[in-house]
């Protein structure tokens, strides 16, 4: 069926000069320009918007990184200020985990899962652009505090209550850098619920004909488990931040110790999201393997179904393991030997996918490309990752081990040999689809073996670092307690690991720009993206594959008679009408703006009010709550416009060339 | 694609998706089911707390009028009632059954609101419990409040989408008028609900202090002499603009969009049920 | 595609239900608000604390199913979207509980006088 096919429930669309709407009304057009990016609702638009932004935001985490690894190199150093220290190990890790990886999986996901579904955009692409403006607020309020007093936040990643109280992260009264923290993961979190709602819906539901849940490509299943995860975790987190926002705006008690506030609620609530959280940063990664191995083996994925259902079970599981970041807190033996056990068992489906991977190798005819080798990357030092945290599943070896550098090896080890491996595989596996071109083979193994002993050295000693006793977080160590050599082993490491990380960025900006064209379907894909032209069309599929098997383009290549006929068939029904496309809006932009608007507002208003007393010398109001109501009442109209203006459309006619003529003909 | 005649959409199935399910219903669903994390993580938060409070904290039973918010359970009940038929009678095409039942939605959601507003203000100012004055403050207000937000929003949008009722068919053909009167019919609405929300909540005050009888009702009177008539005109305007002139675009098309309002409104009215139950009854126990 | 309203008898739909769900949608509210009333009632009623508890949590139990199932059309809508809802509901449903039991610990009693594990 077509999957944007007029249904029962979408208004009339426009017709022709028949009509003169209201100028706030009226959709734009641009196609080129700023306008056509901030209007756009193409999820292959949207998928480039988030991959940009996350691969900036990459860098500036990866600067921060920089700074401690320098400041870490030496015992006893005065490179940076303690406070600066804070700042950068707490904006590192919010910087990567949600400014980075996050979005990074979100372009993959917008790009890349409706090709494979065979769908011509999502459900809602609208929302789609919304979700990706929100982020882009979400991202601006995190990051305001390195340019104003208040500094950026520097509560650690994870903000543990009751640190985060006026009375103890406050330097000075209007200081406002915890507030951009609540505030900033607040919008990020309705950023990444909204996208992800889309996506379900779009998976659910616009399968094109023959593409059974079975028979999806093993990245639109792990899209759609990471989808649930985090429309299920965010809650927890936003609730967790809302009352502590009521506490430092409202004087609410929820963490106050005083007034029978339990700060260890904080952390079970942040970690009923945190833990979800981290399998929402691997489940993409697994899934981008998962298409990569079979490709570069020639053969399909070993086990299909095991390993879609382990994707599911570790989801699910995830949900019942989060207090084994708590072990150390004295929750009673019982609930520390539960959550140990669960941690445990989590490992069971994972180990199932690595054992899968191997399979789908195991006999293959390996092709040993760029994407292949961050793949194999992944399985290794994700394995290590695993490794250690099964180590920590150990309740009592974890006594030892909690706060201390083993725990920062073991999650870089899983989300930089993970998760950034992963994605760093999609980047080389799809830059010929999206750009055209193909990425120099001896450039891009170079960037691979230097970020791969770059990565290992910089955190393969934290392990030992971390048995040896070097706790997290701390900005100075002394000379004499044995941690100086590997200390500045890992700083070098992080050295070579940003020149890798150069290297990869610029090599794919030299090929972006001049790289040698590539023709379509380079790696003899299995998946229906690879059967569009590179870059794709505007409408994706010029007629609506219908899909016979799992590895559906594998299929049609290997029965190329069933491919045309199908193709006649669908051609003849969808060419009388063409094909529907979504209409570009602002409204998308302009809700989100006032969503920052007001949230910024509301976390800086204190600051807010101090500059009006004190500049503008006015007392009389409220001046930054009023600001925020203002932000309010832009979402409201932004949203109310947006409902008005209906969903619009319009039809192109591919010819046999992919190239379209547009026409606004009268529907039927 | 041939044209629908009232009756004949299936609004259960729509078959240009993989599932048969609506997208907009589907989006809902999974919404929701989003929003019972919400709401648990904020039960448990108050759950926690009332299981283990502090020495010195207020006792619900003395400051709860299980009454009161036995009424506006009901209430909430009834309005889930009417959204129910709202939603039945756009599926069959009857406009003007649809209007009168979201109206009376709305009207019944107001009056749940303005109990819960009545209730948090006497708690504050006559029995002394206040967001920050105890950790059962915090929760209490916190979650409730957010329930009460939840229900605003569902107001407003009931409101919206009445209003959107009345869009005629021309309204494209470069009428700029459907664009301003729609904004003119939601502020006229929006100004009505605050003055009568006000005026009866002033006038159950004032009852309050001096009974129920002709001398509250005069004092009542006489100190909105200015704001009753007005409020009364609002009233009358409301009435006036609601009468459709002509045909208007609105029809079993749009039945998915007061179904998705109406998912909307009961999931409200179900985390009530678990209010009204885990933070008031238990507490007389 | 006409969009008027119309005042034509609605044709059957393949539930043909049309008439009956607006008498099934009454029944369900009065029933909804007797049992409020029963529920109000019985928190006064001298028996066992762990009765009425228990009586409590199923008749809002009951209530929150009526509605789900009828109200938000569940029965009839197909059996994925009650699945979804699930999902989310015994989630938060479990969460909850697992919330609740933690902080039922003794080991994690702060103020009401519970002895220190060491």
């Amino acid at each position: 069926m077509d999957a944007l096919a007029r249904n029962d429930f979408i208004g009339k669309e426009e017709k022709a000069g028949a009509e003169k709407r209201p100028w706030i009304l009226t959709r734009p057009t641009a196609k080129t320009g700023i306008v056509s990016w901030l209007t756009t609702v193409d999820h292959k638009r949207i998928g480039l918007l988030y991959g940009m932004s996350a691969l900036f935001f990459f860098l500036v985490g990866g600067f921060e990184a920089l700074m401690i690894r320098v400041q870490l190199a030496v015992p006893n150093n005065t490179f940076i200020t303690h406070q600066l220290y804070n700042e950068l190990f707490t904006m590192h890790a919010t910087t990567m985990i949600f400014l980075a990886v996050m979005p990074l999986s979100a372009a993959f996901f917008n790009y890349i899962m409706p090709l494979q579904i065979g769908a011509r955009d999502v459900a809602f692409p609208r929302l789609n652009g919304f979700a990706f403006w929100v982020f882009f607020a979400g991202a601006i309020i995190l990051n305001v505090g390195w340019f104003v007093r208040s500094g950026a936040p520097d509560i650690g990643w994870f903000g543990y209550a009751p640190l985060t109280s006026r009375a103890y992260s406050n330097q000075f009264a209007s200081d406002i850098s915890t507030d951009l923290w609540v505030m900033g993961l607040q919008i990020l979190g309705v950023s990444s619920v909204i996208g992800s709602l889309n996506f379900i819906v779009t998976i659910i539901n616009l399968r094109a004909p023959g593409m059974t849940m079975m028979r999806l490509p093993v990245f639109t299943w792990m899209t759609l488990v990471t989808a649930f995860l985090i429309i299920l975790s965010f809650p927890a987190i936003t609730i967790a931040l809302v009352e502590l926002m009521m506490d430092r705006s409202f004087a609410t008690n929820f963490f106050e110790v005083s007034n029978g506030g339990l700060p260890i609620l904080w952390q079970h609530l942040f970690w009923v999201f945190g833990h979800p959280e981290v399998y929402i940063l691997i489940l993409p990664a697994m899934g981008i393997v998962s298409e990569i191995l079979p490709t570069f083996s020639r053969k399909p994925l070993f086990g299909y179904p095991i390993v879609v259902f382990s994707g599911a079970c570790i989801g699910f599981l995830g949900f019942g393991v989060w207090s084994h970041h708590m072990f150390t807190t004295g929750m009673g033996t019982v609930a520390t030997a539960a959550f140990a056990l669960m941690t445990m068992a989590i490992a069971v489906p994972t180990g199932v996918k690595i054992f899968n991977w191997i399979g789908t190798l195991w006999g293959g005819h390996l092709m040993m490309r760029t994407p292949m080798m961050f793949a194999l990357g992944f399985v290794w030092m994700f394995m290590m990752g695993g490794f250690s945290g099964i180590m920590h599943s150990a309740a009592p070896a974890d006594a030892q081990q909690q706060d201390s550098y083993f725990v920062v090896a073991h999650f870089h080890y899983v989300l930089i040999g993970g998760s950034v491996f992963g994605l760093l595989a999609g980047i080389h596996y799809w830059f010929p689809l999206i750009c055209g071109r193909k990425v120099s083979e001896f450039w891009g193994k170079l960037s691979f073996w230097v970020v791969f002993i770059g990565f290992n050295t910089t955190f393969f000693p934290m392990h030992f670092l971390g048995l040896n006793g070097m706790p997290r977080r701390t900005a100075v160590y002394d000379g004499n307690m044995g941690w100086n050599t590997p200390n500045f082993i890992a700083t070098v490491g992080a050295f070579i690991l940003a020149i890798g990380i150069g290297i990869y960025f610029a090599v794919m900006i030299y090929t972006f720009f001049k790289g040698e064209k590539s023709g379509r379907d380079p790696w003899d894909g299995r998946t229906l993206e690879w059967a569009i032209p590179n870059p794709p069309p505007e409408y994706n599929f010029a007629v609506t594959p219908t899909v016979h098997a799992r590895d559906a383009f594998w299929y049609e290549k290997h029965h190329q008679d069933e491919a045309a006929h199908d193709k006649e068939e669908h051609a003849a029904q969808e060419s009388a009408h063409g094909i529907h496309m979504p209409s570009q809006s602002w409204f998308p932009f302009v809700t989100a703006f006032g969503l920052l608007f007001g949230g910024l507002s509301f976390a800086c208003k204190d600051a807010i009010n101090v500059f009006f007393a004190e500049t503008l010398h006015q007392t009389g109001h409220n001046y930054g709550i009023l600001l925020a109501i203002a932000g309010g009442a832009l979402v409201f109209l932004g949203a109310y416009f947006w409902a008005l203006e209906g969903p619009g459309g319009y039809h192109v006619h591919p010819d046999e060339e992919g190239s379209e003529a547009k026409g606004y003909g009268s529907h039927h | 694609m041939s044209s629908h005649a009232a009756g004949t959409i299936d609004h259960h199935h729509d078959h240009t998706t993989s599932t048969g399910i609506p997208n907009k219903k589907l989006f809902m669903w999974a919404f929701l089911a989003s929003d019972c994390m919400f709401f648990g993580s904020l039960i448990s938060t108050h759950l926690i707390y009332r299981l283990h409070p502090p020495p010195g904290s207020p006792s619900a039973r003395d400051i709860f009028s299980i009454e009161l918010t036995s009424f506006s359970t009901f209430i909430l009940l009834m309005s889930s009632l009417l959204m129910a038929l709202a939603v039945n009678a756009i599926q069959k095409g009857n406009v003007r059954s649809t209007r009168r039942n979201l109206l009376g939605t709305i009207f019944f959601g107001l009056i749940f609101l303005g109990c819960q507003v009545f209730e948090f203000n006497h708690f504050v100012h006559e029995k002394g419990l206040t967001l920050s004055n105890s950790i059962f403050g915090s929760t209490f207000y916190t979650l409730t409040g957010t329930h009460g937000c939840h229900v605003a929003i569902g107001v407003l949008w009931l409101t919206l989408m009445y209003i959107r009722t009345f869009k005629p068919v021309d309204a494209d053909s470069g009428r700029y008028a459907w664009l301003t009167s729609t904004f003119a019919h939601f502020i006229l609405f929006a100004l009505t609900v605050v003055a009568w929300m006000y005026l009866v909540l002033h006038f159950i005050h004032t009852a309050q202090e001096t009974g129920l009888n002709a001398e509250a009702f005069g004092t009542w009177a006489h100190e909105n002499i200015v704001l009753l008539p007005i409020a009364v005109v609002f009233l009358i305007g409301l009435n006036l603009m609601g009468r459709a002139r002509g045909a208007t675009e609105f029809g079993e098309a749009n039945a998915i969009d007061v179904e998705g309002a109406g998912l909307y409104w009961h999931f409200v009215d179900i985390v009530w049920i678990v209010i009204f139950t885990a933070v008031y009854l238990l507490e007389y126990l | 595609m006409s969009a008027v309203t119309t005042t034509t008898p609605a044709a059957v739909d393949s539930h043909d239900h049309g008439e009956s769900k607006f008498q099934i949608f009454i029944q369900i509210a009065m029933i909804l608000a007797v049992i409020t009333g029963v529920e109000i009632v019985i928190v006064y009623i001298p028996i066992v604390r762990w009765v009425v508890v228990s009586a409590l949590l199923v008749l809002s139990l009951v209530k929150f199913m009526l509605v789900i199932f009828y109200f938000m059309h569940l029965r009839w809508d197909k059996l994925f979207c009650t699945v979804l809802f699930f999902i989310g509901l015994i989630l938060a449903g479990g969460t909850t509980l697992a919330l609740l039991a933690l902080f039922a610990v003794g080991d994690s009693h702060p103020l009401d006088g519970g002895v220190p594990p060491f």
